[in-house]
Order: C-alpha cells, then sequence, then structure tokens
C-alpha cells in the first residue's frame, strides 16, 4: 500500500513488474518538480520564521508575537496548496480560453489599487487591495495572468510573428498599459517580471529576431529614461553600486545583506542564530529572505536554493519540450512562461540579496512572506503539474 | 525565405529558443552560485569585519567602588545595585493607562514622562537609580520599548552628618566631593571590558569574549571617629540653631598622630538625595572659610615673645589706660586692666598686651612663626577650594598692622588651619601634618616651631583662660583640665568691619598630656550673645567632653562641677 502510494509520488523504488511490464502506465506526476517546488514553500516557512521572529517578538504592529509571520505565512500556503489543487483540475484548454478574461481581470485589478481611496500604501507604495482581513496583491497575480495571456496571444498569432505590427505591436501596446499601471504604484520589479515573460513568451513564439533586437534595445533605453527620471530609482541603483559608499545610508540594506552572506561562510550560523535578523537587515522575511539563509545556513544553504530553483526552470521548460512534441503548444508557451517567471523573479531577487543587482522590491518565489504571492506561485505549480499530467495523458493514448 | 516565415513554424516553436532561455536562466543560476562563493568563500572576512563594527561592541565591565569606613571600620558610603529605567520612545507607545501606572510607580509626572516619551531620540533615560524591587515591579508591567540597566549607586548610611567630609559621586560613579573626590583613585578602581553583540536596539545578544577584567576598587579606612563626628555635628547644630548663626564649623583633631577625627559644618546637605542643593549647603567652611581669627592668635604673638627672650612667664605689661596710640591709629580693649603679667595677657585676651609684646619683635620674625604654622598656604589634604587665607609678606607690615596682627586682625585663617596650629601647644611645640586616613600610631616631628618649654608656658595660660577670670569658663569640662582660647572678630563686609561676629574657640584637653584639639567657628550669631567663650565655648566643651569620653582618655583632674564664677567677674575679650 505504502510502497504504491510512494511510487505514485515518485519515491519508491519501482516494483519488479514496473520495469519488467512495458504495458504499465507511466507516473503521473513529474517528481522532480512537484518536490522541487514542494521542497522550496516548505523550506521558505521555515526561514520565514526564522527570520521574522524576532522582529515579529519586538514589533507593535504584530502584538509582540513571535509568531505572528509562521501563523500567517503557514495560512497563505494553505490556502496556496487548496488554490493549486482546484487549479489542477482545470484542463489547459480552460486556462486558454479563460486566459484573455483573467488578464482583463488583472488590469482592473490593477486600475482598482491605484485609486487613492481604494489601494493601500505601505513604505510609498501603493500596491494592495484591502481584502477584509487579508490584502491582496493585484501584481502577483498579474504575473500568472500575463503567463496565461501571452501564450494565449502568441498562440494565436503563431503565423504572425514575423510582423513587427501585427505579431508584436499589440502585445507591446497591452505592456505599455500594465507597464504604466505598475510603474504608478510603484512596483518596478513586478514591472520587470511581467515584461520579461511577455518578451521571453513572443521570443519562444518566434518573433523576428530582427525585431526582438530593436525590441531589446528600445526596453534598454526605456529602462534607462525610468532610472534617470526617478531619483527613487537612481538612488537605488546607486547604493547597489557600492553600498560601502554610503553605508549606512542608501547603502545600509544592501551592506546587511552582504555582511549575512560574509558571516555564513560555508556552513553558516546555524538555523536561527542570524544577528543580521535582529532589526538590522530590513525585509529579512520578504525580500532579503536569502541573505538570512546565507547567514544561517551558509554556503551550503544557499546552493540548496539555487539548485531547487534550477531544478524547477529545468522541469518547466521539460515539459514544455514535451507538449511541444504533442502538438500542445499553448501548454508549451504556458509552462516554459511559468519558467521564465519563476527564473527571472528568483535570479532578480537572489541578485539583488547579492548585490549583483540593483535594489528592487521583489520577493523570493515559493519562498518569502506574502500572501498573494505565494497563492500565485502555488496555482502556477498546479498548471504546471497539469500540463505534464495532461502530456502523459495523451502519451498513454487518453484524451487530455 | 525568412525562417520566420517557415512553414514548420506554423505548427511547431523552433527548438533553439527555449534552449537558449533555458541556458540564459540555468547560466544565471549558475552566476548565483559564483557570486555566492565570492561572498562566502573569498570576502568573507572582509564582510565579517563589517558586520563585527557594525554589532561588536566593547562594554565596560564597571568596578565595584570601594567603601569609605571610619577608623573603626564602620561604613560611610557604599555603593549599592541599582536600576535606571530607560526607553526606546519609538518603540514605547504606550495606553494612557500604561502611562499613568508607570508613572505612578516611578513616582513621576504623567507629563513628564510622555514628554520623555515622545522624544525622538533612540535612547532616553525615564529614571534613573530606583531600588531594584521597584524596577522588578515596572518590568511586571512588560511594557514595550522600556528597558533597565544595572547601575550602582552610592550610599551615605550617616546622610548629613559627615556630608562635607565624604563628598559625594557622580550619577557616572565618579568623585565629585570630599573624600570621594581626594581618594577617587584608589577607591574607583579600573573598569574592565568584555566585547558583546548587541542587536540593533542595544539588546546584549551573546558574549564574545572578555577582554579585561575589572579591578575593583578600595576601601578607603579614614582617620574620622563616626562616633565623635556625630558628636560635633549635633553639638554644632544645636549652638547654630540656638544662636540663630548663619553657619558654623567645628573639627576635632587627635594631638598625637595629626589625624582628623571629625569635621563638621552647617549648613549641611543629606547626600543620599541631592535635589534642591544651595551652593552654601556644599561649603565646606572648615577648608574654604577663611575669616580673621582674632584674639585666637595671641597664643601665639605671646609664644613668640618668650621663645624670643622679649618676655618671661610673670613678665609684667601696662595695659592702662586700656587704650594705645600707634601713629595715627588707637587700638583699645574691652575692658581697662591695668598692669597684666603675659599668662594674664592671655587669660582676660588683652589686645594692648599682645601689640606691646608684638611691637618687640620684628615683623619678620613674626610672619616667619606664621608661615611655620602654616598660615598663608592651604594645607593640600586634596579637598577642592581649600583656602591658604591672607597672610601678607612681613616688608609690607606697618607698625599698626604688626600690633594688629599680633591679636589676630589683618589677616586671614581656616577653622582647619588655626587647629593645625594649635598642635604646637598641644604638642611639646612642634607639629606634624594632618591625616585623613587612620594612622598606625603617635606620629613623631622635626618640625618644631617653639621650644617644648615655651609650648608648656603657653599651656599653662590658656588654661588659665578657661578656669574662672578667663574669657571662657564655659569650655570647662568636669574630670579634665583644658586649655584653650577665645576669639570674636566683626566680619569684614565689603571692606570695612560689620555688626557681625565670627565667634571661635579652639583648645585642647588633657593639659596634662594633650590628646584632642577641637576648633569650632560659628559664624553670625545673631541671638544677642557673639563672644566666642558663650557661643563657641561650650560646643567645644560638649565636644571634646564626649570624645574623651570616646577615647577612653583617663581623667587629669577631680570629678566635679564646673565653675563658670560670676557673670559680672567674667572677663569679655576685646575685640
Amino acid at each position: 500500500m505504502i510502497a504504491a502510494f510512494l511510487q505514485r509520488f515518485g519515491i519508491g523504488g519501482e516494483t519488479p513488474a514496473a520495469r519488467t511490464s512495458p504495458a504499465t502506465p507511466p507516473q503521473e506526476f513529474d517528481a522532480v518538480l512537484l518536490w522541487s517546488g514542494l521542497g522550496l514553500l516548505m523550506f521558505g516557512l521555515v526561514m520565514v520564521y526564522s527570520a521574522s521572529i524576532a522582529m515579529a517578538e519586538g514589533s507593535r504592529f504584530t502584538g509582540y508575537q513571535a509568531n505572528y509571520f509562521l501563523i500567517r505565512h503557514s495560512l497563505f500556503l494553505a490556502i496556496g496548496l487548496v488554490c493549486g489543487a482546484a487549479a489542477f483540475q482545470i484542463p489547459l484548454r480552460i486556462w486558454q480560453q479563460i486566459a484573455p478574461y483573467l488578464f482583463i481581470l488583472g488590469v482592473f485589478l490593477l486600475v482598482l489599487v491605484i485609486m487613492p481611496m481604494i489601494g493601500r500604501s505601505v513604505n510609498g507604495a501603493q500596491r494592495w487591495l484591502p481584502l477584509g482581513p487579508i490584502n491582496l496583491q493585484p501584481s502577483e497575480l498579474m504575473k500568472l495572468f500575463a503567463v496565461l495571456y501571452a501564450a494565449d496571444y502568441t498562440n494565436r498569432k503563431l503565423a504572425d510573428m514575423g510582423s513587427f505590427k501585427k505579431g508584436f505591436g499589440p502585445m507591446a501596446m497591452v505592456m505599455l498599459l500594465v507597464g504604466f499601471l505598475l510603474l504608478k504604484e510603484p512596483d518596478f520589479g513586478a514591472f520587470v517580471v511581467i515584461v520579461s515573460i511577455a518578451i521571453g513568451i513572443l521570443f519562444l513564439g518566434g518573433i523576428n529576431v530582427r525585431v526582438f533586437g530593436t525590441l531589446v534595445l528600445v526596453l534598454l533605453i526605456g529602462f534607462v529614461i525610468l532610472i534617470w527620471t526617478s531619483p527613487y530609482r537612481r538612488e537605488r541603483i546607486f547604493g547597489f553600486m557600492d553600498p560601502w559608499q554610503d553605508a549606512f545610508g542608501k547603502g545600509y540594506q544592501l551592506s546587511h545583506a552582504l555582511i549575512a552572506f560574509g558571516r555564513g561562510e560555508w556552513l553558516g550560523v546555524g538555523l536561527g542564530a542570524s544577528v543580521e535578523k535582529l532589526f538590522y537587515l530590513p525585509e529579512a522575511h520578504t525580500d532579503f529572505l536569502l541573505a538570512v539563509i546565507a547567514e544561517e545556513l551558509g554556503f551550503v544553504g544557499v546552493c540548496v536554493v539555487v539548485l531547487l530553483f534550477a531544478l524547477l526552470i529545468q522541469r518547466c521548460f521539460a515539459i514544455g519540450k514535451t507538449a511541444l512534441g504533442l502538438g500542445r503548444i499553448y501548454s508549451a508557451l504556458v509552462a516554459q512562461g511559468i519558467g521564465i517567471w519563476i527564473g527571472v523573479q528568483s535570479f532578480i531577487n537572489m541578485g539583488v540579496n547579492m548585490g549583483l543587482l540593483p535594489t528592487k522590491g521583489l520577493t523570493l518565489p515559493l519562498m518569502s512572506f506574502g500572501g498573494s504571492g505565494i497563492v500565485a506561485n502555488c496555482i502556477a505549480l498546479a498548471i504546471l503539474l497539469r500540463v505534464d499530467w495532461e502530456n502523459r495523458q495523451l502519451m498513454r493514448g487518453n484524451r487530455a | 525565405m525568412k525562417f520566420s516565415k517557415s512553414p514548420v513554424l506554423k505548427d511547431e516553436l523552433a527548438p533553439w529558443r527555449a534552449r537558449l532561455v533555458l541556458v540564459l536562466l540555468l547560466g544565471c543560476m549558475a552566476a548565483l552560485i559564483g557570486r555566492s562563493l565570492y561572498l562566502q568563500a573569498f570576502n568573507n572576512e572582509f564582510l565579517i569585519s563589517k558586520g563585527e563594527s557594525r554589532y561588536e561592541r566593547t562594554l565596560e565591565v564597571p568596578a565595584t567602588r570601594g567603601r569609605i569606613m571610619d577608623r573603626n571600620g564602620d561604613v560611610m558610603a557604599i555603593s549599592t545595585p541599582v536600576k535606571s529605567v530607560w526607553a526606546i520612545p519609538e518603540d514605547a507607545r504606550l495606553q494612557p493607562a500604561e502611562t499613568r501606572k508607570l508613572a505612578q510607580l516611578l513616582d513621576m509626572d504623567v507629563r513628564e514622562l510622555n514628554r520623555k516619551l515622545a522624544e525622538d531620540k533612540g535612547f532616553v533615560f525615564v529614571k534613573r537609580q530606583i531600588p531594584p524591587e521597584l524596577a522588578e515591579r515596572v518590568m511586571a508591567m512588560k511594557l514595550p520599548g522600556i528597558h533597565l540597566q544595572n547601575e550602582y549607586r552610592r550610599y551615605y548610611p550617616a546622610g548629613e552628618v559627615p556630608a562635607h567630609v565624604l563628598g559625594f559621586t557622580g550619577v557616572n560613579d565618579a568623585g565629585q566631593e570630599g573624600i570621594e573626590l581626594a581618594f577617587n583613585q584608589q577607591l574607583a578602581g579600573q573598569a574592565g571590558s568584555r566585547r558583546v553583540i548587541k542587536d540593533r536596539r542595544g539588546n546584549i545578544v551573546e558574549d564574545v569574549e572578555h577582554i579585561k577584567k575589572p579591578v575593583e576598587g578600595k576601601d578607603v579606612l579614614l582617620s574620622l571617629d563616626a562616633k565623635i563626628q556625630y558628636l560635633a555635628y549635633s553639638s554644632l547644630r544645636k549652638a547654630v540653631t540656638d544662636h540663630r548663626a548663619k553657619a558654623g564649623a567645628a573639627v576635632v583633631l587627635d594631638a598625637k598622630t595629626g589625624e582628623i577625627l571629625a569635621l563638621a559644618n552647617l549648613p549641611t546637605y543629606n547626600p543620599n538625595n541631592r535635589t534642591h542643593l544651595a551652593g552654601g549647603q556644599l561649603r565646606n567652611r572648615v577648608f574654604t572659610d577663611t575669616f580673621e581669627p582674632g584674639s585666637t592668635m595671641k597664643p601665639f604673638t605671646a609664644a613668640l615673645a618668650l621663645e624670643k627672650g622679649k618676655v618671661r612667664f610673670d613678665t609684667q605689661i601696662q595695659t592702662a589706660p586700656g587704650k594705645l596710640s600707634i601713629g595715627p591709629a588707637t587700638i583699645s580693649d574691652a575692658h581697662p586692666h591695668g598692669v597684666l603679667t603675659v599668662a594674664q595677657v592671655i587669660q582676660k585676651s588683652s589686645n594692648i598686651g599682645s601689640a606691646k609684646m608684638a611691637l618687640s619683635m620684628e615683623a619678620a620674625d613674626m610672619w616667619q612663626m606664621f608661615d611655620a604654622l602654616g598660615f598663608g598656604t592651604p594645607l593640600k589634604l586634596g579637598f577642592p577650594g581649600e583656602a591658604s587665607g591672607r597672610l601678607r609678606p612681613a616688608k609690607t607690615w606697618k607698625p599698626i598692622e604688626q600690633a594688629t596682627m599680633s591679636y589676630g586682625h589683618g589677616m586671614s585663617v581656616t577653622l582647619i588651619q588655626l587647629a593645625h596650629a594649635y598642635m604646637v601647644f598641644a604638642r611639646e611645640g612642634d607639629l606634624v601634618p594632618l591625616l585623613l586616613t587612620r594612622a598606625n600610631g603617635p606620629v613623631s616631628s622635626d618640625k618644631n616651631v617653639f621650644s617644648a618649654q615655651t609650648a608648656r608656658e603657653v599651656r599653662a595660660m590658656l588654661e588659665m583662660a578657661v578656669l574662672p577670670g578667663g574669657t571662657a569658663p564655659q569650655a570647662q569640662i568636669p574630670g579634665y583640665r583644658v586649655g584653650g582660647k577665645t576669639g570674636t572678630a566683626h566680619k569684614i563686609e565689603g571692606g570695612v568691619y560689620a555688626k557681625k561676629y565670627i565667634a571661635s574657640f579652639v583648645g585642647f584637653a588633657p593639659v596634662s598630656d594633650p590628646r584632642l584639639i577641637v576648633a569650632v567657628m560659628i559664624d553670625e550669631p545673631s541671638a544677642g550673645k557673639y563672644y566666642g567663650g558663650q557661643v563657641a565655648g561650650p560646643v567645644f566643651a560638649q565636644v571634646m567632653a564626649g570624645a574623651l569620653r570616646t577615647l577612653g582618655v583617663p581623667h587629669d583632674a577631680p570629678l566635679k562641677p564646673v565653675q563658670l564664677g560670676a557673670e559680672d567677674q567674667q572677663v569679655r575679650e576685646s575685640m
């Protein structure tokens, strides 16, 4: 019984029968994907607790409860897993059908969040919609909707991908609108991720190389202009160049993140023993969770996180490739789009933590504290598993 | 044919694109591993040192301040552990009810507490140095942002009685006055240090290492005797109250060793609660206030005249008609006396007799004697603000000044200088330095100001001064032979003599083998009596009698009530 159950999830050894009989159905889940995803979620929960415990205990807004963030993050994970289980039931065919509507819903929520009376503002960024006890962060959902919509768009316009006007133009207009709304909050990090998703999927969809090159150039110039016109963003850029220049001002956060890495060395100072999380490193449980991992678990801990993400990304592209082989272009684009999303966002977050990239407000997918983000990530994982599951069904000759 | 127009793409995506994106993303992940390796394995020492500079702190481990004890080991000053309540105003957002309760516990005004908690600082003291039990009750309220700090508080069990001798320490435990200042180095010890990791709110997270162990402060064993000190203080306070005086001072010396056994000042203060202190309360008048000594100087004049062979004990001096003109100035006695012996000049305190002896001597000789007695230079015992008194160089003296200085006018002294100088009569004409700490036994000296013979003769004259027929019969003590001299001087205000007085008395006992010297000074007695014999004499008698009893000094006279003599028979001293 147990062996069969474990085997179902890809852990148990194969039974002799499975090896000898070619008629045995393939496993129904991509075990590597499932376990690397769940691994990151669980690892994240532990580290969110560790990173937040001192801050939660010493802050008024948490009511001085040490497990304030642990309880909330666990709750978000539970909600995320339930949403994921529900999302898994939905065939990709349906996702494709509702993708444009979801995208419009996302745009609507982004408009809503920047309304002065509706959106909730924290630290000068208006990113949250208060929904009773929970705050919804539309930009997190928008990342998922962008994947679903861009894949649908590309799938519909495959033939036009060579044309700038027909293939790229409409998508560019849509992205301009979404970008405008995101920068209005402002949420520069989400903007970068969503634009990366859209461009990535268009690229996968076969957009003309020359068009793509021009596009990249235009975006680069656009980024530079955006950075130069806003002192807020410019400061963040310069803080990253040399955090020791103004270590107690602009470089404060990054310098503390780097110190956390340095203190961690090979094996870390031990789980729970971080000093940086004791009010020195701001956002230790959200944007700078990796720094706490680096301090407490060392280079080894960082490697585990990076490798889990690398595995996850590799599975996304592998599942996409299988789907493509089965002629399921939409599913393939969705799977690889999710790979781009997770890959770009985790790279930016970790790069920021290590001082490779300018500081911007992006969480570590699947790990950082944040309800909307965790739920969106869980749904994305479920959709990936669904794509994989449908692939396996088709390979067995069943209808997806 | 363009690649993008390839019919293959109608159904299929070019696999190289996905591969390229995947490789790019995995490349990024590899870059992260590389960067992490650099930070954690190669740049780690730099980063760790940066971290240390931010949250490692070297903390001082305070040394416990030594105790101050009297000569018998009774504790006079001790450091007790107390707590100070401090707050991080940003965190300390209290409910109004909490604030009220805290203010009530700390005995503070609610508004003052609110003002402190509203300060734009990372650290404010709410209340310093509260008893540990109270601190526990504050902590039991579990208020956010309210913290405790260990401190020591200096406690003086005898309160205001020896306040001026002991002095006190500041909040940072450094001596500010008195013995606490003079012996600060010995008492303070040396603070040690340890290295700790602190979180950003200042809480110690971890002990890194002990760098230096603290060296505890050493105890100081004073020459003071707590019982005699209390006696001196209470007798002085009674006199100051009874005579409605502005201030008073008294000092008790051991003539054999030079130890200061008691030193009292009024007004005084409670060193355990120094709020609302006025400058006058803090003054250690024994050391800092100078006054014209008046008649207490006469015995020195007589001693010098004896020493120089100008007169003998019984040489007769004409003091009639009670007035003497020197140049344009005239000096006078309170009563005209007629012919007096040298001994009677001292006994009756005749200005004219003193002046005549003085004028028979060289000014330089007188100056030399005053200087040898310690007048005009501070004692340098380590007390802050020790005054030197005024003694002008002999060359500048005019004859009238030489005459008035012989009876203590035209110069000024502190009470401790006066008491110290009387040591030449209490000993065999020699002086030993004064001591604040306990001596191991009698001290000998080769600093002879007068010969033993002169000292003995003056002792006899001073004994006559307190017997009936002298100026201070009130200074007598049953059971002991006493010698001493009164002094009554006008105060100088704005360069002229005012109708305000300083009454003093300096004396020693027992005359057969003097053990103690007591000097008393009462500033501005204003209840009618102002002569040294009436005002300072009784204080002397009380303190001397009590001190001799305390020390168990054997009697040298029969135990019978003292004879004051008839009121009209009493001699008023001259001023």
